[in-house]
């Protein structure tokens, strides 16, 4: 089944300046590892943050889940935002909370206002965060602060965060970026095995080609703003690679 | 004389002409200078000043020694001015805070919800809420509400405004905007980016700022009684009335006492956060 359909979107960070996705189609089915490959700069976070509107688009279509999240209202994009989990190249974790915390905050989309100010999350929320932290190897380290963690526990931390939301697609920006190669290949392990066992389709903005291929099943490539490649990982080849990665191929 | 001394020679020539030459400027600025203090001391001081009334050095020393001793008996007439200070400051401050709320969001650049209007708004009502002495908000609010402590509230809480909204203002606008990215990514609103992404970024500078402007409130509110807005300011107008100096030198050391206290408590919880 089909959880994200994209077509002809295109996005810039204002008007008047460049644009920076120029047309890209691409479909995202409910078992798919998204990979989105491209030299720095090509756009692949611009496009991860359109699909759930960090950037708003300016043209084309996002159908996610049988809605159109480039026509939702302020509450309906909320609501939308609590079914798409994101984890982030810096991580971007409440520093001075603590782990559990951290966690909890992916709760935030299903709880009011009231609860909000005095943390009151439901104990089944309390459950899950801490069956997830078991699961990514945290369990440990549940009471201390997010900042107190090395930068592969933290990654866990947010994996764990996004997972919390129960999402219905992952989104992936550089997720090991920030990591040293050995705990890289650690955390995309780990997302996969989640992935698969919890039955979340993955769309993950990779650098690194060589782990990109490692864990996903399908690549975009991405080169200034135009699609340059979509399909299988078995299609991928070297000229290819050579095409997307050589910015003066025009 | 072979060439590398005679290169010296000119070198050095060069340098003390030079300085000869700033020292000329330097001569000017100085005596312009000693000018300006002369004709201001003359203008404000000793044309200013009745040096009848003043009488010898005798007489002054006198006039000082006058407010050498404590009046005992003014004691148990201070212990509620004291208080009612103490409160007026903590009061106030938390009055500050309060306004200051909207008063931060719309000022900062990065998350004030109408550029065009909120942002320029915000930013004019810190400047005057700075530039007007405390005395004169404190004459106002007196007209506007009458004597007593309310108007000292108000005063010291709009006085107050400017300072503390002006920094957490710019603590908002450095904060590290992924976790504003993250928390709206959850689907969290506006609130819940406040608390979760916002708020504990900046609270230990905020805190900071606070006991700071608390601390400082203190002095302030010990002063505005001279204009009718309660406290130990209107204990001293009165001892200062009745000519009764040891009773002003009473207050005075209240005054000192509360503001050595507020400093103590202010350093230590400062040095807690920090
Ligand atoms: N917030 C922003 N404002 C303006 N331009 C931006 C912003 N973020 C990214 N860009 C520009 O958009 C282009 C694509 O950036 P990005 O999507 O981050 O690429 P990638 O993730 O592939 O490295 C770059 O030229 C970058 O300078
Ligand atoms: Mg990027």
């Amino acid at each position: 089944m089909e959880i994200l359909n994209v077509t002809g979107l295109h996005a810039s960070y204002s008007s008047s300046g460049p644009e920076i996705l120029k047309g890209i189609d691409f479909a995202v089915e409910d078992d798919d590892f998204f990979a989105i490959i491209g030299p720095s700069g090509a756009g692949k976070s611009t496009l991860i943050r359109c699909i759930n509107r960090l950037v708003e688009p300016s043209k084309g279509t996002i159908l996610f889940d049988g809605r159109e999240v480039t026509r939702l209202p302020r509450r309906e994009l909320r609501r939308l935002r609590r079914d798409i989990g994101v984890i982030f190249q810096e991580f971007n974790l409440i520093d001075r909370m603590s782990v559990m915390d951290n966690v909890l905050s992916g709760r935030l989309g299903y709880i009011g206002n009231f609860r909000t100010l005095f943390r009151a999350f439901p104990r089944s929320d309390i459950d899950q965060g801490l069956r997830l932290l078991d699961r990514v190897g945290l369990i440990d380290h549940v009471d201390k602060r997010a900042d107190e963690l090395s930068g592969g526990q933290r990654q866990r931390v947010g994996i764990a965060r996004a997972l919390m939301q129960n999402p219905k697609m992952l989104l992936l920006d550089e997720p090991t970026s920030a990591l040293d190669p050995k705990i890289s290949r650690e955390i995309m392990g780990l997302v996969k095995q989640m992935a698969t066992e919890l039955n979340v389709p993955c769309l993950c903005n990779i650098h690194d080609v060589q782990l990109a291929t490692e864990f996903c099943n399908k690549i975009i490539g991405l080169q200034d703003g135009y699609m340059m490649f979509n399909g299988p990982t078995e299609e991928m080849d070297e000229a290819k690679l050579n095409e997307i990665y050589a910015m003066e191929v025009l | 004389m072979n060439d590398e001394a005679t290169a010296i020679r000119m070198t050095s020539d060069i340098i003390l002409e030079r300085r000869r030459k700033s020292r000329n400027v330097r001569l000017c600025v100085y005596l312009a200078l000693t000018l300006l203090v002369a004709w201001s001391v003359q203008v404000t001081i000793i044309d200013d000043t009745d040096w009848e009334r003043m009488g010898s050095l005798a007489n002054v020393l006198e006039g000082a020694n006058r407010f050498i001793g404590i009046d005992f008996s003014l004691f148990k007439d201070l212990v509620e001015p004291t208080i009612e200070t103490f409160m007026i400051a903590c009061l106030g401050t938390l009055l500050g805070v309060i306004i200051c709320i909207p008063a931060a969001w719309f000022g900062a650049m990065n998350i004030t919800p109408f550029k065009p209007i909120t942002y320029p708004l915000a930013r004019m009502m810190m400047t005057i809420s700075r530039s007007i002495h405390e005395i004169v908000w404190a004459l106002f609010f007196v007209a506007v509400v009458g004597l007593g402590a309310l108007p000292g509230i108000f005063a010291i809480a709009v006085r107050s405004v400017g300072f503390i909204a002006k920094m957490s203002a710019e603590a908002i606008e450095d904060i590290d905007p992924g976790p504003v990215e993250a928390i709206r990514s959850v689907g969290g609103n506006n609130l819940q980016v406040l608390i979760y992404a916002i708020l504990p970024q900046i609270l230990p500078q905020v805190l900071g700022v606070i006991i700071f402007e608390w601390e400082i409130n203190i002095r302030r509110s010990a002063i505005l009684g001279l204009v009718g807005a309660g406290g130990l300011g209107l204990v001293f107008f009165r001892q200062m009335n009745t000519f009764n100096y040891h009773g002003v030198m009473t207050v005075i050391i209240a005054i000192l006492g509360l503001i050595l206290l507020g400093e103590a408590f202010s350093h230590w919880v400062r040095r807690k956060i920090i």
